[in-house]
């Protein structure tokens, strides 16, 4: 197996691990750059690279992960992105669906919509729910919307009109006017990115994908072409939010799939340790430098879901931006190493506003003014000064000391330890709160779970968090600072295709669908394949239905190899188990439909060998001790400090403790105890239960 | 607080949280596998998990109207069925007006879940169904009712399945008696996976943690929520606050409809009385006590602890009262089918009396609704049709924003996406959007009315229409102005013809139906709105250039798209008197 990368940009951190043909995992961290965070990753790469004498030709696959789709539609940042829509249906995007996702809060707001009213357009047209077309496309108007919205500075254009996803006739014919008329204009059509029924879903769907397209398409062909200069000949893979990888190329037309793409990673690598220590009930806890997130896995599988929605306010279903896409379902919050602290109505408050890589925390020396998460961690004792991120960046523990008690201790009269105890905590109360929106408000205990803490601050953290809802393990992985780009290595090449092909199953010819499937798969696997994967390209097919006469979906299983009338006899039976399942009763005498066929390509999944642990231990295990600061100790104590690289297996370490790794801490608090497990996996007990 | 034997912290929140997320699932169960358009798209249902006293402890996040009327209609169910005669699997329901949410189409079901022979809670929903008969195609009428007797089939409680066998004798009478039988068992089988759904997490929840800590969990959510309900009302200013406004009428060539309320704050506790208001009407404008109940307790709660839960608790502090014969306290068999339209105004009633005491939580009048039906046959699918529309618009300006554009109000449900009504109903929808200039101005400018026109390929169409709002305007707050009079008409354009807002007619195949709604009120004097967030809504379309000088004292120059305000020329307008 040759060497493979990945490379996990965050919002203070990018993350880079190397996987050597051995299976040995190098690993590194280095500052995010801004604002073009690939400056950090290529430089990062050619030093990991360098570091183990390895060229980049030598390099069969870099896969990334960035969550640049999502802060992009956060920010509000892109500029002349317009949409078109049928005549009398510009507001679309802005009416939405009109429910309160508060009942009963009055000041609550919508989300801004990505689109202001005058950069959206309409056209004469109309096809009918039955696909039929009611008005031509007036092409005369087409031209002249078209030339207005460019006029006004639209060089993004999203494409959505009514039942394009039964009959895009109008849609295609609108893309090749704006190629004809405005041809630097990028469109995007809503049959394509998101070929299902109700309006508005579709429309927000397109609009996303339109608003980030021109970043990401700069972002991705720029790294692209970075690395084919630096001699890398393979190609350049993206993690999608639905968990599987592909192609940056086939990223460049549907991006919308890539918005939550760092993330992703993190909670599928939290299921594999969680299989790997026989723990498969878990919440996946990734804490880095801006935010943290979290997801439920439950029997070793992340939750995923199908109506996504980005940026929610304070996690509320319905007041995000809806998005037919398949995604990791995962909670974040603006809760990470560089989450700023203020004394605001006399108390501590942290975050959400981050200090991110610039300035970066005070401790950083870099510019920053206000304390942060980790300058609190470091006055405590925690973070080692003299190694943080391996000792590539150098912290001043003097400078968190003073801002710590300039701006938060001094105005709330508490002494230093206090304040920067007080920021640890209130830290970990908000990470509490959004650890219960995966577990306890959806019915799920915390004490039946496991916690995985990674990411950079998430072990110096992670233990504090389970005391408090009473999570009896905390999974420390090996390399818990970067397990999200560890997880890059692990995903499968992925790519789904689905068409809306809507039939009562007792009506069907099944040689259509037969012929339909054999499209979708020719289709599917070309983008795998071009993906260089060798060897088996695995097809799995499903299908959306429903009883007729219903408005939404369950997905069931359609079996593979030729579609013939015995294999829709087992697609109705399998639907009726399915939804007796999920709604209690199945209803055998009523007919049902089929809404979309599903199909996705898979690559064969890589194996991340993950190195075991030393039976013995290699060297010293024990560096020292430091003054830290601990409320059951009533203050700080010298800490015994131990080396991550040298813990042997089965060694057994009790706390107070805190364990150094390159890219991370892991603080072990007052009576707990912790154990190595044959991974280097830390499993911390915290005694509950 | 201390909380109850055997109960730590954890446990009472995992608790809390399950029953919260049962009441989610139990909804998420009957959108997803609802079979009306109103149902499974516009969400007009509710649900809740109730404790075994009959208490509620849990709602689901949907209709307020139904929420404050449930707590009475599973009292009632239990009356007539005691929980001694209630086996696993038996489920009760009604459709009383007067027992249930005041109106016929909405059927109210209730069933038991037991742990180990004990019972541990109800799982509850109600759900507006298409049509339950009567004289107009979706029994929401106004014109021509004097009692309910027309308005469709009337049900006692009943129980509709025992021990988990459907009652096909009723159920066989309830699909005799309506025009959609396909929607209304469709949308009864959604209920009862519903309800399943609800009893089994229920009985997951007390198998997990015993049947003694769920009770005790029960207890405690009700007295805590309680607590933070009176503590909320003691910060209101004690005193007696009043307020009035008025529905169009009752019909064509009918009189307004006064809403008076007195709402009194008393320490921790208040009464919303409707001392005052019109004599109940012999048509469908009625609004039962339960669901004048149901909207009091809403305004209730978004004025003093929004974000708080809602269950018996958050009601317990407030009594509703309405003189027995008003229109807000009918007598039995006052009609009640489009009582939906009157919510807007007992809410809007309770907001605009507490305005000056808390001026930073209220908001402005919204927008008003239209809630339609239609009947007819559909002339290419060769069959009956009955079709239900939910035109939603803005929400009222508040103290410091402006309001919400399309966004439901006290009645919470969604819109009907075009491609979901299309796919089903002989419609087609010709139009959806907002409407320019019709926004009450003020400092902070409420939202926009939105129009919706749909043709009809059908034929023997009826409309029955329910709107409001085209003669009394939502109001301003604070010297903001009210909103523009919303109006409905059939084929807008030279030869319209205006359509009464409460009017039932006939309409031909091809005619065109234009439901143009009111804008929201505005709050603050519009003199004082930002003259840049002025020139950010004229780019936008929202308000004409001429609506920014005539409303807003605002003068902007230039050709679009690059105009410009005219700061001189606005320091001068601005300064008259």
């Amino acid at each position: 197996m040759p060497y493979r990368v990945g490379f996990d940009v965050g919002g203070t951190f990018t993350d880079f691990v190397l996987q050597s043909p051995s299976g040995d995992l190098l690993t590194a961290k280095r500052l995010t750059t801004y604002p073009d965070p690939s400056e950090a990753c290529l430089a990062g790469l050619d030093d990991l690279l360098a570091q183990s004498a390895v060229s980049w030709s030598d390099v069969s696959q870099a896969t990334h992960g960035t969550t640049l789709g999502s802060n992009i539609v956060i920010e509000r940042k892109a500029r002349g992105v317009g949409l078109l829509t049928t005549r009398g249906f510009r507001d679309v995007l802005i009416i939405g669906r009109e429910k309160r996702y508060q009942v009963y809060d009055l000041q609550i707001e919508k989300p801004v919509p990505l689109i202001p009213r005058r950069f959206i357009g309409e056209v004469t047209e109309r096809i009918l729910a039955d696909g039929t077309v009611r008005t031509e496309l007036d092409e005369a108007d087409a031209r002249r919307a078209i030339r207005a919205l460019a006029a006004r500075g639209v060089t993004t254009l999203a494409i959505c009109l009514l039942h394009a996803y039964l009959n895009p006739v109008h849609e295609r014919r609108l893309a090749a006017i704006a190629a004809e008329v405005a041809p630097h204009v990028t469109v995007t059509l809503s049959h394509e990115v998101s070929p299902t029924f109700r309006e508005y879903e579709r429309t927000s769907t397109t609009v996303v994908n339109a608003y980030v397209m021109t970043a990401i398409r700069d972002y991705l062909r720029g790294l692209a072409t970075a690395m084919t200069g630096r001699g890398y000949r393979g190609r350049l893979f993206v993690m999608q939010s639905s968990g599987g990888i592909a192609t940056a190329e086939a990223m460049q037309r549907y991006p919308v799939r890539m918005i939550e793409s760092g993330p992703a990673a993190g909670a599928l690598m939290a299921a594999a340790y969680g299989e790997l220590t026989g723990h498969r009930d878990l919440i996946a806890f990734d804490m880095g430098g801006t935010t943290a997130k979290l997801a439920l896995i439950e029997a070793g599988r992340p939750a995923t879901t199908t109506a996504f929605e980005l940026h929610r306010v304070n996690n509320a279903p319905g007041s995000g931006l809806p998005m037919n896409i398949q995604a990791i379902d995962l909670v974040e919050i603006g809760a990470g190493g560089g989450s700023i602290a203020r004394a605001r109505l006399g108390v501590v408050a942290v975050g959400p506003e981050s200090a991110s890589s610039t300035p970066g925390p005070v401790c950083y020396d870099r510019g920053g003014v206000e304390p942060t998460v980790t300058d609190a961690d470091v006055v405590l004792g925690y973070i080692n000064p003299d190694y943080f991120a391996g000792g590539s960046i150098t912290l001043r523990p003097g400078a968190a000391a003073r801002a710590i008690e300039e701006r938060i201790g001094r105005p709330l009269g508490l002494s230093l330890e206090d304040a920067a105890w007080g920021i640890h905590t209130i830290v970990n109360t908000n990470m509490e709160l959004a650890t219960r929106v995966v577990s306890i408000e959806r019915g799920r205990d915390p004490r039946d779970l496991t916690l995985v803490a990674f990411g950079g601050s998430g072990p110096v953290h992670g233990c504090r968090l389970a005391q408090a809802l009473g999570i009896p393990r905390v999974i420390l992985p090996a390399a818990a600072g970067v397990t999200a780009a560890i997880g890059l290595l692990a995903a499968e090449v992925k790519f789904d295709v689905a068409r809306t092909y809507v039939r009562r199953l007792d009506g069907l010819d099944p040689a259509a669908v037969d012929a339909m499937y054999g499209e979708m798969a020719a289709q599917a696997t070309e983008v795998v394949r071009e993906s260089a994967v060798a060897g088996e390209v695995a097809l799995v097919r499903s299908a959306d239905a429903r009883y007729v006469g219903q408005g939404y979906e369950l997905t069931v299983p359609v079996p593979g190899g030729r579609l013939d009338a015995d294999a829709l006899v087992r697609v109705r039976a399998s639907f009726d188990e399915v939804y007796a399942a999920r709604y209690g009763y199945a209803n055998p005498a009523e007919p049902v439909e089929i809404v979309t066929w599903k199909l996705s390509a898979v690559g064969g999944a890589p194996r991340i060998a993950l190195a075991k642990a030393a039976t013995r231990s290699v060297g010293e295990s024990r560096k020292g001790t430091r003054r830290a600061y601990f409320p059951e100790t009533r203050g700080y104590v010298d800490t015994p400090v131990y080396d991550r690289y040298a813990l042997a297996a089965g060694t057994s370490l009790s706390g107070p403790a805190i364990v150094e790794e390159r890219e991370s801490t892991t603080v072990l608090p007052p009576g707990l105890t912790a154990a190595v497990d044959e991974y280097a996996n830390l499993i911390a007990e915290t005694g509950r239960r | 607080m201390t909380p109850a034997r055997g109960l730590d912290p954890v446990t009472l929140g995992v608790v809390w949280g399950a029953l919260q997320s049962i009441a989610v699932e139990i909804g998420t169960t009957v959108h997803k596998t609802a079979y009306s358009e109103q149902a499974r798209e516009g969400q007009d249902f509710s649900v809740a998990v109730f404790d075994p006293q009959g208490r509620m402890v849990a709602q689901g996040p949907y209709s307020p109207g139904h929420m404050g009327a449930m707590s009475f209609a599973v009292k009632n169910a239990l009356a007539a069925h005691p929980v001694e005669s209630l086996r696993p699997g038996d489920a009760i329901l009604l459709n009383d007006p007067l027992l249930g949410s005041g109106h016929l189409p909405d059927f109210f079901i209730t069933q038991p879940a037991f742990h180990q022979g004990a019972l541990v809670g109800f799982a509850v929903n109600i759900l507006h169904h298409t049509d339950v008969g009567g004289q107009r195609p979706g029994s929401q009428g106004v014109e021509g009712i004097f009692d309910y007797f027309q308005e469709g089939l009337r049900i006692p409680p009943t129980k509709v399945w025992r021990e988990y066998q459907e009652q096909d004798g009723i159920v066989g009478i309830i699909a005799a008696n309506t025009r959609t039988p396909d929607k209304v068992l469709g949308d009864l089988r959604a209920q009862r996976s519903a309800l399943r759904v609800g009893e089994l997490r229920l009985q997951e929840l007390a198998a997990r943690y015993g049947r003694d800590v769920l009770l005790a969990a029960m207890d405690e959510i009700i007295a805590r929520t309680e607590a933070s309900m009176r503590a909320a009302i003691r910060e209101i200013p004690d005193g007696v606050y009043r307020f009035e406004d008025f529905l169009d009428d009752f019909g064509p060539g009918t009189d307004p409809l006064r809403v008076a309320v007195a709402v009194t704050v008393a320490g921790d506790s208040m009464i919303v009385d409707y001392a005052g208001s019109s004599p109940q009407t012999a048509s469908g404008m009625n609004s039962y006590i339960n669901y004048t109940r149901s909207y009091s307790y809403a305004a209730v709660k978004c004025l003093t602890d929004p974000l708080g839960p809602m269950n018996e608790g958050a009601l317990r502090p407030v009594t509703v009262t309405a003189p027995e014969g008003s229109f807000l306290n009918p007598r039995p068999p006052a009609g009640g089918g489009p009582r939906a339209i009157i919510c807007y105004r007992t809410f809007e009633s309770v907001l605009g009396a507490l305005a000056p005491a808390l001026p930073d939580r209220v908001a402005a009048a919204a927008s008003h609704m239209a809630n339609p039906t239609f009947g007819g046959r559909d002339r290419a699918r060769k069959r009956p049709f009955v079709a239900y529309e939910l035109v939603l618009s803005g929400t009222g300006a508040r103290a410091t924003r402006d309001g919400c554009e399309a966004m439901s109000w006290a009645f919470n449900a969604s819109n009907i996406p075009v491609e979901a009504q299309e796919a089903n109903q002989p419609l087609i929808v010709e139009r959806f959007e907002l409407i320019g200039d019709s926004a009450g101005a003020g400092r902070f400018r409420g939202g926009c009315g939105i129009r919706r026109d749909l043709r009809f390929l059908a034929d023997e169409g009826k409309l029955t229409n329910l709107s409001d709002r085209q003669k009394f305007a939502p109001y301003g707050l604070g010297g903001g102005k009210p909103g523009k009079l919303g109006r409905t008409v059939i084929n807008p354009g030279p030869s319209e013809r205006i359509v009464h807002g409460k009017q039932s007619r006939e309409f031909g195949y091809d005619d065109v139906i234009s439901f143009q709604q009111s804008g929201a009120g505005g709050y603050g004097d519009p003199l004082e709105r930002d003259p840049q967030r002025v020139l950010e809504d004229v780019l936008d379309d929202y308000v004409s250039i001429e609506a920014a000088r005539r409303d807003y004292g605002v003068v902007i120059t230039g050709a679009a798209p690059a105009l410009t305000v005219d700061e001189r020329a606005t320091r001068e307008l601005r300064k008259r008197p």
